[in-house]
């Protein structure tokens, strides 16, 4: 009788929790939003550069790009790709989307363009109105603290053609590895955003990366199923450390539906990771050798990390659960369920491991203490109902924080112990789905297919008041100015403020 | 971290089960870096193998010897490793590129080798047939100075005759085992007519010396502490003795004394020990025996035997007790495999379910006043948000683990090593089936001619029952 509704109660929760675009008016809106946003920072001429760019990418044809998004989405049937959140998300809704926003913003943007072209100081005074009338913050600036994290943004790289489903920057701080829907992972400088590498090699959506603890090595894994490592220095896959040299390393297999999480561990040698088969696999990473397979959850794994002395893995999943396992005997020791039972789309240890941040599709990030089985803290003020997005703990001069990315493009910052927003930076348009912080360097991953590079800029440079300003800002842009030259065809680096 | 949700110290201290076995070439020595985290085995073809005992996976191999290993010795920082072979050298490898640090040659075989407990550049020898050494490597060229061996004579007179005999029972005192003391300052060596001398490092000359058996000392060990000595001989018995503090400001040598504490022997077989190892804290000891294929484990309290660990048909060789878990890795004399015992700590059945918990027996159930009670779901939500008022710190670690910070070296990761580099005897064809390795089959190794060890591992897998537990 009534068909149509009886579809869609049918729809199991999880699914409908992380349905990508499921409908045209929540999709349009968003970018509705963004545009009559004033503090949307993006010179006019992107959007028309970047189309130019495109096809004139000299490693990959936009023929075969095509192609190859023509094939994925018809490999996945729809069903598949509404379970999928991250990086099936793009094929569907980027056509939807791109040209509506194309129109809309173009006027709202005129009137930024002005401001740009002016002096530095002046600029610098419409950044800091921009901030002002944010209608979401809730915090209304209070008395100036000791250390307020004040990330500005500073880099959009662009080189995806599809949504970056996951970004991270190396542990020594000086590279971007970002993994995207159009089956690549691209290697940026993190001080110049300068486009280093493409890695091509699988055959479908990447949905995560990890870099090994010496920033040399980088894993990803993909819908194809496969795990592949890379050699960040050659941006080839990695080559055996033998004889046989220039044999490439054959991707590590063994997962039965998707790789959707991977963390190493903090020596390098056992990869972790999370797949859509609900298990979690334990990797001898010099080997190549499947090491234990965790029957671990009854739902996608949706995040897994290592604690920081490498005897723990966490791993969360949409069932609701987050489970603690002991590497070396592969058994739960402990499992963590919030009485409302949301589904967990990611976990992260705190950096001396002794609490779990899980980020929950019901708006919420929780601190877990796992020892005691308890909620410590609860995070509010983003969007996360349906997406698979990312966050992690930020440490700036000896002070933690809590970044999340949000589903209405934003990055977030909260004070770990009294729960209060921080700071709200503006980012994508569209989903913002990852963000990774190390110490100054903050970078986003944006369903736009942009990555985004926000740097703090300490309280020294604010104190000093109007007239230093500029002084102090002087530098900087320098910085930037110099750096802009690297620009490639395919690959815009823009001040994105200014 | 871990420990903080096992309950693992509720488990014997001891291991009681065999794990895992591991094999690369026919391995004659073995040692524990002092974190514990890897395993470095010794081969007769002379190939040093570091094992990563998170993986139970090779995580280096270097060749540099060509004569079997004798002994091995872990740096503090567990960044060098030093190798004695019976090919009368003994090499420093540098475990962050896996090259010979330095190589040092001697005029005999080496017994034995051990590093300075906290200076990677001095290290004491014993050799065969010949006086042991200390050596110095800190300077391009190394400083090797003679260790004396004869005991401390007290009497000072001059009595010809008498010195003569002296002199030639000192000429037959040789040194077979030399250790260092915890904090570096004294040498103990034990020599071949059962002696046991106290060598001040600095002075080189011997403070005191005991007859302590009768047979040869053969291995020496000491605790983690440094308080306690333990010593096999050829006499079938296995003492552990007290050391005194030979750090104090004004150190009487006249006053030094060894007191014996246990004797550990099987009276009734008779058996002799290969060789010997203290467990973590010193609180068990633990003998591989002579013609037998078990492992005795004995605890110190007491002196009273704990158990016999029996499970591979093989006589064991060098066994190593792990710094810190209740392991116990051991090496086959015959086939050269290593084999790891440890406990199986039991999975929790509550810490898969949250809301279940463990129960010895029934116990009936009180109900809660409000537990069944209705509230609305905001008034939930707002009453949990306000009762998390606890301070929370993400970034201090616990103050106990900061004593790790002095060694944060980080062995490189090579990739692919391979499965090549397991040299199981079998390898798996697909899921289920396995084949056992032709001898001649590569092994994709780098010195093809060094694999001496092909015969051997035909041999071993001709016994068939050692299907490695792999994992």
């Amino acid at each position: 009788m009534s068909s149509p509704d009886e579809l869609a109660r049918d729809t199991p929760p999880p699914y409908k929790r992380r349905r990508t675009g499921d409908t045209p008016s929540s999709r349009s809106s968003s970018p509705d939003v963004l545009a009559g946003d004033p503090h949307d920072f993006l010179p006019p001429r992107r959007l028309s550069q970047r189309g130019g760019g495109l096809s004139k990418s000299p490693s990959k044809p936009p023929q075969y790009l095509d192609d190859f998004s023509r094939s994925q989405s018809l490999s996945r049937p729809l069903s598949e790709s509404v379970r999928r959140s991250r990086s099936a998300s793009s094929s569907g809704s980027r056509t939807r989307s791109q040209s509506p926003v194309h129109s809309t913003r173009s006027p709202t943007r005129s009137p930024r363009s002005r401001p740009r072209s002016q002096s530095p100081t002046s600029s610098n005074q419409s950044r800091s109105e921009s901030f002002s009338p944010e209608p979401q913050q809730p915090t209304p600036t209070p008395p100036r603290e000791p250390l307020k994290p004040n990330y500005k943004a500073r880099l959009a790289l662009h080189g995806h053609t599809k949504a970056v489903s996951q970004v991270r920057i190396s542990p020594n701080g000086r590279f971007i590895a970002s993994a995207s829907a159009d089956a690549t992972v691209k290697i940026w400088d993190a001080a110049t955003g300068a486009h280093m590498d493409t890695l091509v090699g699988h055959m479908a959506g990447v949905s995560c990366v990890a870099w090994t603890p010496d920033s040399n090595t980088l894993a990803s894994g993909s819908d194809d199923k496969a795990i592949r490592l890379w050699d960040r220095v050659t941006g080839r896959p990695k080559t055996t450390a033998r004889k046989s040299a220039g044999q490439e390393m054959a991707p590590l297999r063994g997962h039965h539906n998707y790789i959707h999480c991977l963390a190493f561990s903090p020596k390098g040698n056992i990869l972790a990771s999370g797949s859509y088969d609900e298990a979690v696999f334990l990797w001898d990473v010099r080997a190549g050798r499947l090491m234990r397979s965790l029957p671990a959850h009854s739902d996608p794994v949706a995040g897994i990390d290592f604690c920081c002395d490498g005897t723990l893995v966490v791993s969360c999943s949409t069932d609701g659960l987050i489970r603690v396992w002991d590497t070396s005997t592969g058994q739960c020791l402990r499992t963590l369920v919030h009485e409302d039972n949301p589904a967990v789309s990611n976990v992260c240890f705190s950096p001396n491991g002794r609490f779990v941040l899980a980020f929950n599709l019901d708006n919420c990030i929780r601190l877990w203490d796992y020892v005691s089985g308890s909620v410590k803290k609860t995070y509010q003020g983003h969007r996360n109902e349906k997406f698979s997005i990312g966050g992690c703990f930020a440490i700036l001069h000896g002070e933690a924080f809590v970044a999340s990315a949000s589903e209405d493009g934003d990055v977030i910052l909260w004070d770990v112990k009294n729960k209060e927003v921080l700071q709200r930076v503006q980012g994508h348009k569209g989903v913002c789905f990852w963000v990774d912080v190390h110490g100054e360097t903050m970078v986003t991953a944006g369903q736009d297919g942009s990555i985004r590079v926000y740097r703090h800029i300490g309280p020294s440079t604010e104190v000093n008041g109007d007239g230093m300003r500029s002084h102090s800002k002087t530098p900087n842009q320098g910085v930037l100015q110099g750096e802009l030259p690297i620009r490639q065809d395919d690959v815009r680096l823009e001040e994105a403020l200014s | 971290m871990n420990l903080l949700l096992s309950d693992d110290y509720l488990l014997q201290d001891y291991p009681e089960s065999m794990t895992s076995t591991i094999r690369s070439g026919h391995a004659t020595m073995l040692r524990f870096n002092r974190k514990g985290d890897y395993l470095a085995s010794g081969r007769v073809d002379g190939t040093v193998v570091i094992w990563d005992l998170e993986t139970m996976g090779v995580a280096r191999k270097m060749r540099g010897h060509n004569k079997s290993i004798t002994f091995l010795s872990w740096s503090k920082c567990g960044r060098y490793l030093l190798s004695t072979c019976q090919g009368w050298k003994a090499i420093l490898w540098d475990l962050e590129t896996g090259h010979r640090h330095r190589e040092v040659r001697f005029r005999a075989p080496a017994y034995m080798a051990e590093l300075h407990p906290w200076n990677h550049n001095i290290f004491v020898a014993s050799l065969f047939e010949e006086q042991p050494l200390l050596v110095d490597i800190s300077e391009p060229v190394d400083v090797k100075r003679v260790l004396p061996s004869a005991p401390k004579r007290s009497n000072t007179e001059n009595d010809a005759a008498l010195k003569e005999k002296q002199a030639k029972e000192d000429a037959k005192q040789m040194t077979t085992s030399a250790i260092w003391t915890a904090t570096g300052d004294h040498i103990i060596a034990g020599t071949s007519k059962g002696k046991l001398n106290i060598i001040d490092a600095k002075t080189l000359e011997i403070i005191y010396s005991e007859k302590i058996c009768t047979g040869v000392i053969t291995t020496m060990r000491i605790t983690g502490s440094g308080r306690d000595l333990l010593v096999n001989s050829q006499d079938r018995i296995i003492r552990t003795f007290r050391i005194p503090n030979l750090s104090v400001e004004d150190l009487d040598p006249d006053t030094i004394q060894l007191p014996l504490e246990h004797k550990f022997q099987d009276v009734v077989n008779k058996l002799s020990w290969n060789h010997v190892t203290f467990s973590a804290t010193g609180e068990y000891v633990a003998a591989s025996t002579y013609n037998n294929h078990e492992l005795y484990v004995w605890e110190r309290n007491h002196g009273s035997l704990v158990c016999m660990l029996k499970d591979p048909k093989e006589e064991q060789g060098v066994i190593e007790w792990h710094p810190s878990r209740p392991l116990l890795a051991a090496c086959g004399l015959e086939t050269g495999r290593i084999y790891i015992w440890s406990v199986i700590s039991p999975q929790k059945w509550s810490a898969l379910a949250p809301d279940f918990a463990e129960v010895e027996e029934n116990v009936e159930y009180m109900e809660r006043e409000d537990e069944f009670d209705i509230y609305a779901q905001e008034e939930i939500h707002r009453r949990r948000l306000d009762a998390e008022d606890e301070d929370v710190d993400v970034l201090a670690t616990d103050p106990t683990k900061e004593e790790d910070g002095l060694d944060n070296f980080r062995m490189p990761i090579l990739f692919n090593l391979g499965e090549s580099d397991s040299e199981d005897e079998f390898v798996a064809v697909s899921t289920g089936t396995m084949r056992r390795r032709s001898p001649g089959e590569s092994q994709a190794d780098l010195s093809a001619g060094a694999e001496s060890s092909a015969p051997v591992r035909k041999k071993g897998g001709a016994r068939g029952g050692g299907r490695s537990k792999k994992k």
